[in-house]
Formats: structure tokens, C-alpha cells, sequence
């Protein structure tokens, strides 16, 4: 169970760092953009959602949109500037560690170690998990067998495909069975096989014999939504705009086609916060 | 606690398991640091036993002997063979491949000699030509012995005491232990052993930090419910092992080293045993902790592997010339050298060599420096770590 209130990060324009062409660049979104003033890019202004147990809630958003930053101040890897986050009632930035410890998370940047074999990049983090290194070795054959991978476990990851590496790196994050799972952009680079593989693995986690899992995933693909997520978030310029099931959005909209209805919810608030900026 | 330690213990494993899995890295260091010390020291070795082999040769290389019997004959008793030179010794001498100084006599040498019209013998050799210059000493001994004979011998015809001509007597004592003159020789063997725990620490120190950035790996490592200082202390464990492990590998290298030897002399000199390769080794550790922290602390602040090595060439920079301090002999030791990093495991290592005693105060000085340069480059990697994950 995840719920998040009112979250709002702004990042400060480094003035010296980035030197006088960085500024310029700023300077040129600022006046096109709401999120970004002269001294600070504001990544995320107002984000609320929930996302209960045995569902799959999707966080629907153009790219930077801010997914990837909600996502980060979750796994307390940034702090939010205002707004609050519990996962499981546990406050994320009073309590980091608990939280990690109910959340199984595959960021944007999914990193495995080339020199190290899949079952040791998934055993590492089991371990680092609290789990004794039989249980961690177990459960990671038992993911490997889940997402047909178990032929891979042996082999570094140095000379993995993408999809192979998308799949161990989901492991490692799942090694320590979380009841919570956050997903960023999952479906990136896989091939249609892969991303039906992933798909069914995450439907499966959802029902209880899979654990009835809390999921979270963040996409901007339309279709992947409509076929996965029992909740949408819509988000768009640091803003949660509309939430709701898929069928409740077409409703909202008026319209028959998902994508038509996103890009309206989506452009609707572009369209606002450009009039509550001038 | 307890979790975090285990977390420390975890992570110093996945670690130097991932470091010795970089055989191609490993090697390089190995081959450049660990070889490269024994291999210079044999080819030193090969050198002075040259120069020894020449000097017990007792051999004269003149050009236009023929114009001087009473040189030859002066030679041949202080049982030197005396070899004519070739006709082109000089461009030999250049090329180095004549290795003796040559001895010029005039063409009229003979018959200026007996008028007393001080001829002019020149002994010719090449700076640049290491052996034969090596023998130049001794070539002006020889002739310098040939000239007191003549000197010795009208002063006797005319009644005069050889004391008149040497009013004084000049005798050697030299105060250098073997050992102290071994270390002329053997004094870049810190050097060595030190470029060794450099160079195994910065690869490992590069990969844990700006590698793993490079990866895509340190943000999900973060995820992890791990406290940041366990996470910092399993990497730099890790880094310093390796760090080490290099280091006890060039120490020993260099015992097998001198059974290979090929001057005696040198063997003899060369006082370099286990106990020398211990000593050495609990000198470094100290060394290979601080710097394995200040390369991690310089090297998360980059975003790449290659742009971390950049950066890190400011402490390998700093750490191979300050030890030349000492091997250039500018201005003897002061004790300044005590405090500064590389510089102070050099001079220690320096007096190991030579067979001195440490005091406490002198090992004390160089192990609180290390320890706090580990110290702030360990809490300088865990501040920085969050923010090196999402930029």
C-alpha cells in the first residue's frame, strides 16, 4: 500500500558548475515553461496518488513529466521538499530503511555488475537485504524459473541483451519478495516477447497467489497502461492532473480512444499551467 | 549494528570478488608494478657486475703504444695488459660500444719525456657511456702512479727524500655501513613497492565509484536498506585489499629477485630478506588506506570511469614525485618528511633498507596522517554518495 500526498521537489540551477550556457538554456525554458523559474527547475510542484495492495496502478506521463523523480523520493533516494509518502502507513522520510526493506524497486538506471554472474548480482542484493545467502540463492532460483531465466543465471552479465538484463535486474529487486513494488519506465528497450513476459509476471504478482502485491509503474506508452493497469495517474508538468481506472478516464474526456484522451488531460493542464503562469 | 557490519562484510565480499574478476586490469597491474622492480633491479645488478668483472680485467686500452715503451713497461709490471685501441674508438666510445676509456700517448711522447717536456697523454671517454666512464678513475690512478714513479725516481737520482714530494698522506675512511652504500643502489626500491599500492588501489578505487556511476548501478545499490557507511566502508575494505594485496606481492617479488644477483657484491650489500619485506609491508597499509580513500573521495565526483581519471592524476601525480624528494637527496631529510604522505613511507622505508632503527615517533607521525586522510576520504564518499546517484 502506497500513498503520496502533495509531493513537490524543485532542483537548484547550479549557477557556477554549469557555467553561463547552462543558464542561458534555463533562462530559455523559463519562458516557456512553468516548471522552471531563473534560479530553479521545478521537477515535481503537486503529486498525490494511491496505489492499494493487489492492484496495479500506473503513473501515466509525457517524458519529463516528473515520474522519474517521484519514483526516486519514494525509494528515499531524494528528499521531497513538501508533501508526505507512507508505504504500508511507514513514513518514507522518517523511517528510509524500513521502507526499502517493503519495497522492491527497478529504477530507471538498472546497473547490473558485467563481472558478476546473474545469480550473484541477485544474491548480492538479497543479502544486502538481510536475507542468509541459502534463502537469497533460492529465491533467486525460483525467479529465474518464474521469468524464464534460469538458463542465464550461471552467465555474467557483461555480455547480457537488454531484455536480459531488464529481467535480472527485476529479480534483484524482487529478491526479497516486497510486498510493494515500483517499477520506472520497466518496458524500456525490450522486445514485444519480452514486454509480454513482463506483463504476465506482473498480472501474476498482482492476484493473491503471486502475493497480491502493491504495484507501481511508471510509463508514458498508452498501451501498456490499458492493458496492465487497474489505476491510472495522470501526470504532467510536476502535476497529478486526473486519476482514476481507464474506463473512468475515457468517461472523464468524453473520448473513445485512450491516447486521445491523455494527450486531452495532458495538453488541458499544459494549457492551465501556462495561464496560471501568466 | 550488527546488520551493518555484516553489510560491510557483504559488500567488501561482492567486491573484491568483482575486483579479481578484472583479470585483464589485474594483470597490467601486476606486470607493470610488480615485475617492473625485480627486472630493473636485475638489470642493475648486470651492470655492476660488469663493472666489476672490467675492473678485475685489469685491462688498458691505448692508442699509439708503440710511441712509449717506458709506459708499456711501467704497465706490464702492475701486471695490466695493455690492448691497442681501434682505429675509430672515438665514435665507438659515442656508440657505446666500446666500454673502456682509451689512452692517447703522442707521437713524440718518448723522446719529450726524457728532455722533461711534460707530454700530454689524454684519456678519452664519452660522459654519455656509462662503463667506460666508470673506469676513468682508475685509468688516472693508473697513469697518475706512473708519473709519481718518474717523479720519484729523479728526485732519487739527485739525492733528494720521496718525502719532499709527498708531504702529506691522503688516506680514505668511508663511515657507510655495507648497507648505507647498498641503498645508492637499491634506493629506488621503495619507490617501486610504493608505485605498486598506488597503482593496485586506483583501478579498484575508480571502478567502486565513478564505474559504478558509469554503470547505472549505484542508484539501485542505494535501494537498498543498507546504512551509506557500510556501504562506503565494504567498498574501501575492498579497494585497500586489493591495494595491498599488490603491495605484499611486489615486496616479496624482489626476494627472489636478488638470488638472481649477478654481482656478489651487490648480493652482499643488499641486506632485503623477509623481515625487510614485512617491515615494508606494515609501513604501506597505512598508505594503501589513505590513499584508496582520497582516489574513491576524488573519484565519485565524477560521472565516469574515464573522467574520474582524469581527475585522480592530481594524487598519482602527487604521490610519484613526492618521493623523489628523497631520491633526488634535495637537502637530506628534514622532518617535514615525516608528514607528508608517500614522501614519509619512503624515507622509513628508505632507513629500513639501510638498517636503522624506527622510533616510535617516526612511525606514529606518517600512521596518524594516513589515518586521517582515510579518515575525512571515507566521510567525504559517504556525503557524497546520494548525490552522485541521481546526477
Amino acid at each position: 500500500m502506497i500513498e503520496v500526498r502533495s509531493l513537490a521537489k524543485s532542483f537548484a540551477v547550479p549557477a557556477r558548475s554549469g557555467g553561463w550556457r547552462r543558464t542561458r538554456k534555463v533562462d530559455r525554458a523559463a519562458a516557456t515553461s512553468p516548471t522552471v523559474d531563473d534560479r530553479r527547475v521545478h521537477a515535481v510542484v503537486d503529486v498525490s496518488f494511491d496505489a492499494p495492495d493487489g492492484r496495479i496502478t500506473g503513473l501515466l506521463g509525457p517524458n519529463g513529466a516528473g515520474k522519474t523523480t517521484t519514483l526516486r523520493m519514494l525509494a528515499a533516494l531524494i528528499a521531497p521538499d513538501a508533501g508526505t509518502m507512507r508505504v504500508d502507513g511507514i513514513d518514507v522520510v522518517a523511517r528510509p530503511r524500513e521502507v526499502l526493506a517493503r519495497m522492491g524497486v527497478l529504477s530507471d538506471a538498472r546497473g547490473l555488475y558485467p563481472r558478476l554472474t546473474a545469480r550473484e548480482n541477485i544474491v548480492y542484493y538479497g543479502e544486502l537485504h538481510g536475507m542468509g545467502r541459502d534463502a537469497a540463492e533460492a529465491r533467486a532460483v525460483e525467479l529465474a524459473r518464474r521469468f524464464e531465466m534460469t538458463a542465464l543465471l550461471d552467465r555474467r552479465a557483461g555480455g547480457f541483451s537488454q531484455g536480459e538484463r531488464m529481467k535480472t535486474a527485476l529479480c534483484r529487486a524482487l529478491v526479497h519478495d516486497p510486498p510493494n513494488i515500483v517499477l520506472d519506465e520497466p518496458t524500456n528497450g525490450l522486445d514485444v516477447l519480452a514486454t509480454r513476459a513482463l506483463r504476465d509476471s506482473l498480472r501474476w504478482l498482482r492476484t493473491p497467489e503471486g502475493g497480491a502485491k502493491c504495484i507501481v509503474f511508471s510509463t508514458h506508452i498508452m498501451q501498456e497502461v490499458e492493458r496492465l493497469c487497474d489505476g491510472v495517474v495522470v501526470v504532467a508538468h510536476g502535476r497529478t492532473v486526473a486519476t482514476g481506472t481507464v474506463d473512468e478516464l475515457l468517461a472523464k474526456t468524453g473520448q473513445r480512444d485512450f491516447e486521445e484522451a491523455f494527450v486531452e488531460l495532458a495538453f488541458v493542464a499544459e494549457r492551465g499551467a501556462a495561464e496560471v503562469a501568466s | 549494528m550488527k546488520r551493518s557490519i555484516a553489510a560491510v562484510a557483504i559488500v567488501l565480499r561482492k567486491e573484491l570478488r568483482d575486483a579479481l574478476r578484472d583479470r585483464r586490469t589485474l594483470m597490467t597491474v601486476l606486470v607493470s608494478a610488480v615485475l617492473m622492480g625485480p627486472l630493473v633491479l636485475l638489470a642493475i645488478s648486470g651492470l655492476v657486475a660488469s663493472l666489476e668483472a672490467r675492473a678485475e680485467q685489469r685491462e688498458v686500452v691505448v692508442a699509439g703504444i708503440a710511441n712509449a715503451p717506458t709506459l708499456r713497461n711501467y704497465l706490464e709490471r702492475q701486471t695490466y695488459v695493455v690492448k691497442e685501441a681501434p682505429r675509430d674508438f672515438e665514435s665507438q666510445l659515442r656508440r657505446s660500444t666500446l666500454h673502456d676509456p682509451v689512452v692517447v700517448v703522442p707521437e713524440h711522447f718518448e723522446a719529450e719525456l726524457v728532455r722533461g717536456d711534460v707530454p700530454v697523454v689524454e684519456i678519452v671517454s664519452d660522459s654519455a657511456n656509462q662503463r667506460a666512464e666508470a673506469s676513468t678513475a682508475r685509468i688516472e690512478r693508473l697513469l697518475g702512479g706512473f708519473s709519481r714513479e718518474r717523479a720519484l725516481l729523479s728526485l732519487a737520482l739527485r739525492g733528494v727524500s720521496a718525502q719532499v714530494l709527498e708531504p702529506m698522506e691522503v688516506e680514505d675512511r668511508d663511515l657507510a655501513s655495507t648497507q648505507t652504500r647498498a641503498t645508492r643502489i637499491t634506493g629506488m626500491l621503495p619507490y617501486f613497492v610504493m608505485m605498486a599500492v598506488l597503482y593496485g588501489a586506483l583501478n579498484a578505487a575508480l571502478d567502486t565509484t565513478a564505474g559504478e556511476r558509469e554503470r547505472g548501478s549505484l542508484e539501485p545499490l542505494l535501494m537498498n536498506p543498507t546504512e551509506r557507511w557500510a556501504l562506503v566502508a565494504g567498498k574501501w575494505g575492498a579497494v585497500v585489499c586489493v591495494s595491498v594485496l599488490i603491495a605484499v606481492l611486489s615486496c616479496f617479488s624482489f626476494l627472489p629477485g636478488q638470488w638472481v644477483l649477478r654481482s656478489d657484491t651487490l648480493q652482499a650489500m643488499f641486506q632485503y630478506g623477509p623481515r625487510e619485506a614485512g617491515l615494508f609491508i606494515l609501513l604501506l597499509l597505512p598508505l594503501a588506506a589513505a590513499l584508496s580513500a582520497v582516489l574513491m573521495a576524488v573519484a565519485i565526483r565524477s560521472r565516469t570511469f574515464k573522467e574520474a581519471q582524469a581527475s585522480s592524476t592530481v594524487v598519482v601525480l602527487a604521490v610519484s614525485l613526492l618521493p623523489l624528494v628523497n631520491v633526488f637527496d634535495l637537502g637530506g631529510e628534514a622532518p617535514w618528511h615525516l608528514w607528508a604522505p608517500a614522501l614519509a613511507q619512503n624515507t622509513l622505508m628508505t632507513r629500513v633498507l639501510k638498517g636503522e632503527a624506527l622510533d616510535a615517533w617516526q612511525v606514529l607521525v606518517p600512521l596518524g596522517v594516513c589515518a586521517a586522510l582515510a579518515a575525512s576520504g571515507v566521510w567525504s564518499v559517504a556525503r557524497q554518495l546520494h548525490q552522485a546517484a541521481v546526477k
